[in-house]
């Protein structure tokens, strides 16, 4: 969780990821933040993240990002 | 024979719709997807004719080749169920192949269709042009297709569908009657919303009881979307259609005026159309995605797009912009130019190639013709530019000291963005390029007040009374959406009041339309502009 949430900060420095719930609907996370967090998630974590799993859901909050990425990580 | 040609016909309001409703509420609960199917196919062909072929072809299109692809699904999973861990990504790779294969028939087959149609007389006319550039004596003869009305927006709606199943977000439908509920639903099938079958297909087949609560809130919604229509955009509709077609006569300012009223006669077209669909679809409890989100309040051309005509582009974000971005040599090109370029450009690149895609088929989803196409790389540019010019932007009101969160440096955006719109608009609806390239010019060139001060403003198809009119019911949107912006869902507020105050209210609403609206001798209702496209 903590490496998640460092990659975040290196993209959008400016939300406390322990609280925010909206990263996309709150326009924290633009559609080119969510290319370079997908990006970098893949790299980091060794997981393909398919467009299907790129929804609102799962982007908007570091918590439900993490579930993705562990979820992700059993199915390879 | 019975034909119409929008929602906002007599024929819809008065005969189609409520005979609907009425059958809707005697019959029991099967009968009435069967009511609705039927009041679907009545409506297209009262529309279209025979051309329903098409939307029945597309259905049942789509409902064997989702179940094709849930078949190679099912039956790859079954299989390398029975294999060793190690032997299982092969065979996993080997069925995800065949499934794609299916999915880009199905996209050939529907996304062909929609082309072979609708723009097959511009492709033919260009290559024409280019023989006879270079003094070719071949000619290709023009087809002349007719186009069933909301091509444009069922196939769209078709190829979510099958990628959706392909995804495995949806599970293949076989129910031949509920796929073609959500195919043809009558009050989406001309204008959208553009709807996915996860949000739309098991509400249609709900079917609920009619209610007093659906039906005083969906004819309330209907009410204002007529209103709309026939007071601001009907009004507007013969000073634009007169200055658009004599372009050449008009000087600048009136042109700036004929560019801003079809601006505002768009966004109450279409989104008046939208209140009625949204308000038809409630009557019998569906509730349909919206499609518009007070787009002029937006500061941003990027935030306007997610504001307006938000299912079209939803649809292009998922269907296209990921699945572009997302592609393993675009990856590839986001994870290096991030290490040199940093977070702000490194993205930018395969984004902006997933961007430019995207505007292409914007443009050319809106019609075909080069100046749809320009409309399209005018937006992307500007979207583009935002992006590039973020950095910048920060910088400079950092050093200049002004607060980007103050009243008024947002108020200038508002303006600047609206301002923008205008401009893309006017190539939107321009007699082709050239022409909007000609108005485009004028506006700096040739601008004087003459027409106003000599009043020949108020003689092209507009006094002043009209103006008048058209100010107050602007500024009317302007308060109600001000209220929605806060967050105030004012058909609640007002619902909750005594019956008194509600009745007055929707009696008010009526007298508008009857009083104000712009119909009769004199009047030239404007065509349903988004179900051209």
């Amino acid at each position: 969780m903590e490496r998640l949430i460092r990659i975040l900060e290196d993209i959008q420095p400016e939300v406390d990821y322990s609280t925010c719930t909206d990263l996309v609907d709150g326009h924290y996370l633009d559609s080119l933040s969510i290319i370079s967090l997908v990006a970098e998630l893949e790299d980091e974590f060794d997981i393909t993240i398919p467009t299907v799993e790129i929804i609102t859901e799962n982007f908007n909050s570091a918590e439900s990002l993490w579930k993705m990425i562990l979820r992700l990580q059993e199915d390879e | 024979m019975f034909a119409m040609n929008s929602y906002f016909s007599v024929q819809y309001l008065a005969v189609l719709l409520p005979v609907t409703v009425v059958l809707y509420a005697v019959m029991p609960q099967k009968a009435r997807r069967v009511v609705l199917l039927l009041a679907s196919y009545a409506f297209f062909w009262a529309v279209s004719g025979k051309l329903l072929v098409y939307l029945l072809a597309s259905t049942l299109s789509i409902h064997l080749l989702g179940l094709w692809l849930s078949h190679l699904q099912e039956k790859g999973d079954r299989y390398v169920k029975t294999l060793p861990k190690e032997a299982r990504k092969p065979a996993k790779a080997k069925s995800l192949r065949r499934q794609r294969a299916v999915m880009a028939f199905a996209v050939v087959l529907h996304v062909g269709i929609l082309l072979t149609l609708k723009y097959s007389r511009f492709f033919i006319t260009n290559v024409n042009a280019l023989f006879q550039f270079f003094r070719s004596p071949f000619m290709l003869s023009v087809p002349a297709f007719l186009l069933p009305i909301g091509i444009s927006f069922y196939t769209l709606q078709a190829v979510s569908y099958l990628f959706d199943v392909y995804r495995r977000k949806i599970p293949a439908d076989h129910n031949l009657l509920r796929l073609a509920l959500f195919m043809g639903f009558f009050p989406q099938i001309m204008e959208g919303p553009i709807c996915r079958y996860s949000d739309t297909a098991a509400q249609l087949w709900e079917v609920p009881s009619l209610s007093w609560r659906n039906l005083t809130f969906g004819l309330q919604r209907i009410l204002f979307g007529v209103m709309k229509k026939m007071v601001v955009a009907d009004r507007l509709n013969i000073l634009i259609q007169n200055v658009f077609t004599n372009y050449e006569a008009y000087d600048g300012f009136v042109t700036a005026i004929a560019v801003v009223c079809y601006t505002v006669q768009l966004y109450m077209d279409f989104s008046g159309t939208m209140d009625l669909v949204i308000g038809t679809a409630q009557i019998f409890g569906v509730k349909l995605p919206e499609n518009f989100q007070r787009p002029f309040f937006s500061h941003t051309i990027s935030e306007f797009w997610k504001r307006w005509h938000i299912t079209l582009g939803t649809w292009f974000k998922d269907y296209i912009f990921y699945p572009l971005s997302m592609s393993k040599p675009l990856k590839k090109l986001t994870s290096h130019a991030r290490k040199h370029l940093g977070n702000h450009f490194g993205p930018l690149i395969s984004g902006s190639i997933a961007l430019f895609c995207v505007w292409v088929c914007n443009g050319l989803w809106h019609g075909a013709g080069w100046h749809y196409l320009f409309f399209g790389m005018y937006h992307f540019v500007l979207i583009l530019c935002g992006s590039l010019f973020e950095p910048l932007v920060i910088k400079v009101t950092g050093i200049l000291h002004i607060r980007r969160d103050s009243a008024a440096y947002r108020g200038m955006q508002i303006v600047r963005t609206g301002l923008l719109v205008c401009v893309g608009e006017l190539f939107f609806r321009a007699e082709g390029l050239r022409a909007g390239l000609i108005m485009f010019q004028k506006m700096f060139t040739d601008f004087s007040l003459a027409a106003f001060d000599d009043r020949s403003l108020f003689t092209i198809g507009m006094d002043k009374y009209d103006f008048l009119i058209v100010f107050l019911v602007m500024v009317l949107i302007f308060l109600i959406s001000l209220q929605q912006e806060k967050g105030i869902v004012l058909r609640e507020s007002i619902a909750a009041r005594p019956l008194a105050i509600r009745f007055a209210v929707y009696y008010a609403l009526i007298l508008l339309i009857v009083i104000f609206g712009a119909y009769g001798a004199g009047y030239v209702p404007v065509d349903p502009i988004y179900a051209g496209f």
